[in-house]
């Protein structure tokens, strides 16, 4: 049973990155916490389902949601955030979260209020071990390996190549980074295009694992994602992906043993208080020096 | 100076004059039966039509239409015409306290139904109540909701009730003696949950664990996984149906094996049996719609609901047209005043449903009806069982 709930644990936690990862990215250089993300995450979801149901191919719906979503974010970028970049960040912040409920009822209308069946048939088997009372679901491979292998991919872009250095740079210090002669507009649009692109992949990945796609979908993604981020020192992607993973396991671990006696999410953020109370910067944050 | 004068002289004879054509207007209603009786009726309507129970919400609110449809197209009452009245309640109580003010004191109905939530109508009732205004709750099920005195109604049964029903189930039927309970944390699911337990320990058996989660719940592995070990001979889980087919889902995919046991939550044709497909096979559940009824009035309701909605109806629908078909009775038999409406409810005896033969209303306002016992086979409810015992299906009058 306790390989069983760690494989949970991980699962779990895999996707909490996955979610979180996209917002990140943008805090990571904008400072700004992007709540329509979440909506990027239904949105990807939703057009991954209208494609599947249109052309029946599981491989054009995942690349459709992914760019269109990703396009989503330039637009988003490009007419939501850059027009405020100059105002307080609560203004960016309000703006998202309207975009968050506008993008919400957005799909309700268009896709209907119901729970839909995003169903990619059956892609790798699932595998029983009775002996060992263990079983691997086919989705969580899935899973697991598209986690790994996109945070693969933005660990090479972020440190070994020369996009890397220039985001890396945008983040520190926009104004200076300009100065040194960095398109930095063209850094930020490229940080939303892979954010939203990011959430796309989540939004499609935890449809298919649930077999369903519905407008509310970003609900709590919207709120775990940035006790994730916050966990993990606000804009530090692997700092993310360690607390998603520590979320994540806390939440099966305690489910598991001692059950729900407390709503999940309510036991996620239980563990976020408790180890904000020993590292306030989060896991891997910087602690702030004066 | 003298211009400005003039201007607020002619601004205040204007509002005088449209206060006094409003006074007029609503005054000579009333005091002209004859032409009242000509102006339709109009009965009041909230449901969930936004927000996380916006797949309810549709289904409430395309039922209630087709009641009133149905009532117009069928005579109307006694040569009147309804009118639906309705409004979107988000699934938020505050939403359903101002609706409820707006029903009770501008839209001027004569009844209303809620096609809510239990939390939402629960916040609404007491205004119904205070206005005197008949509420008949379509599928809330919290005990609180007709607590509050005589002009309060309930369509299905009383959480109390259903919980119990479940419980005669496990016992009587599935021959369970150990349980554990999976519910969903709020009005919905607590009140199902104790009752349930209470029943089944008082019968002998054992709950070995209860577990509960929001309503947005996807994730129950942690918990089924745990479930597992402990093996009992039944899950009951009172929950909606985006959280029932995630259990069903994955209780298939863990290889439970465990028999599961639902309310009238997942009794949900698109979001239920859609999403868990093949996985929901056997999965038995206690509900107010019997498919396989006999009753005119429920063949009737699943062939208008289905050619309209272009989808098989779910309990929530078939519960909110009742309500309608119940006040239509009512007004049809004892008049269409709101004092009367409330009366003519009361009177109500072995009134032909969709959801089954009503028997009557007690003096909370609770319905005594059959409880129907369904079973998910090959992706569709069917007929299990109906539980008659008066002593589960009598609600309580306290």
């Amino acid at each position: 049973m306790l390989v069983q709930q760690i494989i949970n644990g991980i699962v779990v936690g895999s996707v909490y990155a996955l979610t979180a990862m996209g917002a990140t990215l943008v805090y990571g250089i904008m400072r700004i916490l992007d709540i329509s993300n979440a909506g990027a995450y239904a949105i990807g979801a939703y057009v991954a389902f209208f494609f599947l149901l249109q052309t029946g191919s599981p491989l054009v719906a995942l690349v459709a949601g992914v760019v269109l979503t990703a396009a989503f974010g330039f637009l988003v970028q490009k007419f939501l955030y850059a027009p405020l970049m100059n105002k307080s960040p609560n203004v960016s912040l309000i703006a998202g979260i309207g975009l968050f409920i506008f993008l919400q009822d957005f799909l309700r209308l268009v896709g209907g209020p119901q729970a839909r069946e995003l169903n990619f048939g059956t892609l790798l088997p699932s595998i029983q071990f009775p002996s060992l009372q263990l079983t691997l679901y086919g989705t969580w491979f899935l899973i697991l390996a598209a986690t790994a292998v996109l945070l693969l991919i933005l660990w090479l872009l972020l440190n070994r190549s020369p996009i890397g250095l220039a985001w890396r740079a945008t983040a520190q210090d926009l104004e200076t980074a300009k100065a040194m002669g960095i398109n930095t507009n063209r850094v930020v649009a490229f940080n939303f295009i892979l954010g939203y692109g990011f959430a796309a992949v989540a939004g499609i990945l935890v449809g298919i694992l649930y077999n369903s796609v519905y407008p509310t979908m970003g609900d709590v993604p919207a709120y775990k994602m940035l006790a994730v981020i916050v966990l993990g020192g606000l804009g530090n992607p692997l700092g993310t992906v360690l607390a998603a993973l520590v979320i994540g396991m806390a939440e099966t671990l305690i489910g598991g043993y001692i059950g729900f006696f407390l709503p999940r999410d309510a036991i996620a953020f239980v563990v976020l208080i408790l180890i904000l109370l020993w590292r306030p910067q989060g896991l891997l944050g910087r602690r702030r020096t004066s | 100076m003298k211009r400005r004068f003039s201007l607020s002289l002619l601004i205040l004879v204007l509002s005088l004059g449209l206060m006094l054509a409003g006074c007029g207007g609503g005054g000579g209603g009333d005091k002209k039966p004859a032409a009242a009786n000509k102006a339709p009726i109009k009965i009041g309507f909230f449901a969930p039509v936004t927000g996380p129970a916006a797949a309810d919400g549709d289904s409430v609110t395309k039922a209630a239409k087709l009641a009133v449809e149905k009532i117009n197209k069928t005579g109307g009452i006694n040569g009147r015409q309804v009118e639906l009245v309705a409004y979107d309640d988000n699934l938020k109580p505050q939403e359903a306290v101002s609706i409820a003010q707006k029903l009770t004191t501008k839209d001027g109905v004569v009844a209303a139904v809620s096609g809510s939530y239990s939390h939402t109508t629960r916040a609404a009732a007491p205004i119904f109540e205070n206005a005197k205004i008949p509420m008949i709750a379509a599928y809330a099920l919290h005990p609180d909701i007709t607590k509050g005195g005589d002009y309060v109604f309930r369509q299905s049964f009383v959480g109390t009730a259903q919980g119990k029903a479940g419980a005669f189930v496990a016992v009587n039927m599935l021959k369970a003696k150990t349980v554990a309970i999976l519910n969903v944390d709020n009005d919905f699911g607590t009140t199902l949950a104790n009752s349930f337990a209470a029943y089944f320990e008082s019968k002998g058996g054992k709950v070995v664990s209860r577990d509960k989660f929001t309503m947005v719940e996807k994730e129950f592995n942690p918990v089924l996984t745990k479930i597992k070990q402990l093996k009992p001979d039944l899950i009951y889980m009172p929950t909606y149906s985006g959280t029932g087919a995630q259990i069903a889902r994955q209780a298939k995919e863990l290889n439970l094996g465990i028999q599961m046991l639902g309310t009238e939550g997942i009794d949900s044709t698109m979001e239920f049996l859609k999403v868990s497909g093949a996985t929901a096979d056997g999965i038995i559940i206690t509900t107010n719609l019997n498919r396989e009824s006999k009753l005119k009035a429920t063949q009737e309701f699943i062939k208008d609901y289905t050619a309209m909605a272009k989808h098989a109806p779910d309990m929530v629908a078939a519960s909110t047209y009742d309500c309608f078909m119940v006040l239509a009775e009512s007004m049809r038999k004892n008049g269409a005043e709101p004092d009367k409406i409330k009366d003519g409810i009361y009177k109500i005896k072995d009134f032909e449903a969709a959801t089954g033969l009503i028997k009557g209303y007690n003096k909370l306002g609770e319905v005594t009806k059959n409880v129907q016992v369904q079973v998910v086979k090959n992706g569709a409810f069917t007929y299990y069982g109906e539980i008659t015992d008066a002593d589960i299906i009598t609600p309580p009058d306290k």
